[in-house]
């Protein structure tokens, strides 16, 4: 029997995530059509659909790496997409994002991928405020002995881990995961959907995380949004969406 | 087959406005701080320093090369004398130059389109972005200052070596004396003809960095793209380094250098 579950954000927690009417398309094909969704604050937040149907060209959006073709992004109050360089740059500090393919760097070792935004910024300019902030950050994810191994002799899941340390590093508001699950054996999927739920707890941060598996879904999502056709088709918990007659949402539950 | 041609020189144009727009980018960035001092320097010994063995290698073959198959054709005409400032002025203003940037295209030119294309298609650029680090300036261009800085080095120290060649060469058949060699050679070069060289190196030095980095930061399509954006990179250089050269003996020939 699972024992996850996420926690629930305050009822008046403000809104850090605001999405409205986001259009994007390649080469004449939309992608997204009008896509709203709102996050509040300390809440894990699921974007659920099919492969191809845009969710990660919707987190890109999000952080400045795609831009829209119309609609309106706003994060943590502050319009994306009327942001200089510099004021993005600003921003994203305060948005972390985990990569579906974790994407260390791999000419650096794991303290040196961790050390890396740390010294950009220079959030931690003595070296022992620097090795502290490494270490929780692998506390966080159970892997404090890897500090000197590099990317490749990492297990997926164990890269996994590293890229959601990283992302950690920066004590990030705003969590972004695109896929974290995927590839990843049940068991280590399981660790990584606790490590989601532990973040939350620790440090209330609030997150979209985009995947097309239900059962990440019902462990980890305190909503989930069901992206279909480049819309927000339908939104609510996961016992709602179950107990929807709609065939469209009714078709995921199926294929479980 | 009009189509083909047609959609071929397309892409060609689409090439030439996207490197052009990436130049561009570099020179609004290249002044502006943060200067990334750490990644430039580490960049200026992988590119520079470790370009060095293969480049002296090369100079130090091409300098005693030249000098033996020129000696017989001048020998002909009892110019043989003449032999220490013909390979000099010939090393110092063409062969030294384009050959030494040949090679970096090769090296420096594939080994950039291929790092940046991997970091490209494993997302590892998009999370140097997302982290809020500006990956143009952080990879960029502090490689593209390492090459326009560093060929033009590399290029002295291959006029060097392959003179300091060139003087075995001459003393495989005859017995000349390092001073008399010097003095000669001294004699034959002159502004004129170092200035001009070191100028188009720059400029190499600039090609090599920039299609390194285009190629590897439009790469697509996973591994193959890789290899792709690695051999791109190699031919692009390699062409920009002849179209450079072809102008740089106009430009010279119109100032009056040649």
């Amino acid at each position: 029997m699972d024992t996850l579950e996420p926690t629930a954000p305050a009822a008046t927690a403000e809104a850090v995530i605001e999405v409205r009417d986001l259009c994007i398309g390649f080469g004449g094909r939309p992608v997204l059509r009008g896509f709203d969704l709102t996050v509040r604050r300390g809440e894990n937040m699921m974007v659920l659909g099919r492969s191809g149907s845009g969710k990660s060209v919707l987190i890109k959006c999000l952080v400045g790496l795609l831009r829209p073709d119309s609609g309106s992004i706003r994060i943590l109050g502050q319009d994306v997409l009327a942001l200089d360089q510099e004021a993005l740059d600003r921003l994203r500090v305060r948005i972390g994002f985990l990569f579906q393919s974790s994407a260390l760097y791999d000419s650096m070792t794991v303290r040196e991928n961790l050390e890396f935004p740390l010294r950009r910024h220079a959030l931690a300019r003595k070296p022992a405020e620097r090795d502290a902030r490494v270490r929780e950050a692998l506390a966080n994810v159970g892997l404090e002995h890897s500090a000197d191994l590099y990317p490749a002799e990492l297990s997926g899941g164990m890269r996994r881990r590293i890229g959601l340390a990283r992302t950690l590093v920066l004590a990030p508001e705003i969590v972004l995961y695109d896929e974290p699950t995927s590839g990843l054996d049940p068991i280590t999927a399981r660790e990584i959907v606790e490590l989601i739920l532990g973040l939350q707890r620790k440090y209330r941060t609030s997150s979209v995380i985009i995947s097309h598996d239900l059962h990440v879904a019902r462990l980890a999502a305190n909503r989930i949004a069901v992206l279909i056709d480049g819309r927000n088709h339908a939104e609510g918990t996961y016992d709602e969406l179950r107990a929807m007659s709609d065939p469209q949402i009714q078709r995921f539950f199926t294929s479980l | 087959m009009a189509a083909g041609t047609w959609n071929d020189a397309r892409t060609m144009l689409a090439e030439i406005g996207g490197l052009s727009r990436f130049t561009g980018r570099f020179f609004r960035e290249a002044f502006r701080p943060r200067f990334e001092w750490g990644e430039l320097l580490q960049r200026s010994y992988v590119n520079g320093y470790l370009s060095f063995p293969l480049v002296g290698i090369t100079a130090f073959i091409m300098g005693i090369v030249l000098t033996v198959q020129s000696r017989p054709t001048l020998a002909r005409f009892g110019a043989e004398a003449m032999l220490p400032s013909m390979v000099a002025i010939s090393v110092v203003r063409e062969i030294a130059p384009v050959i030494t940037a040949l090679i970096c295209a090769g090296k420096i030119g594939s080994s950039m389109g291929a790092e940046l294309g991997s970091m490209r298609v494993t997302e590892q650029i998009d999370a140097m972005e997302v982290s809020g680090t500006n990956p143009f300036r952080y990879l960029a261009v502090t490689r593209i200052w390492s090459t326009v800085l560093m060929v033009p080095l590399l290029v002295v120290m291959a006029d060097a070596i392959a003179i300091w060649a060139c003087f075995i060469g001459v003393n495989m058949q005859r017995s000349v004396s390092w001073a008399l060699f010097q003095q000669q050679v001294l004699d034959a070069v002159v502004f004129s003809d170092v200035v001009p060289a070191l100028i188009k190196s720059v400029f190499f030095g600039l090609a090599i960095g920039v299609v390194g980095c285009y190629k590897g930061f439009h790469t697509e399509k996973g591994t193959a793209g890789v290899g792709q954006a690695a051999h791109s990179a190699v031919v692009t250089a390699s062409l920009l380094v002849f179209i450079i050269d072809l102008v740089a003996v106009q430009v010279t020939g119109i100032l009056g250098f040649n």
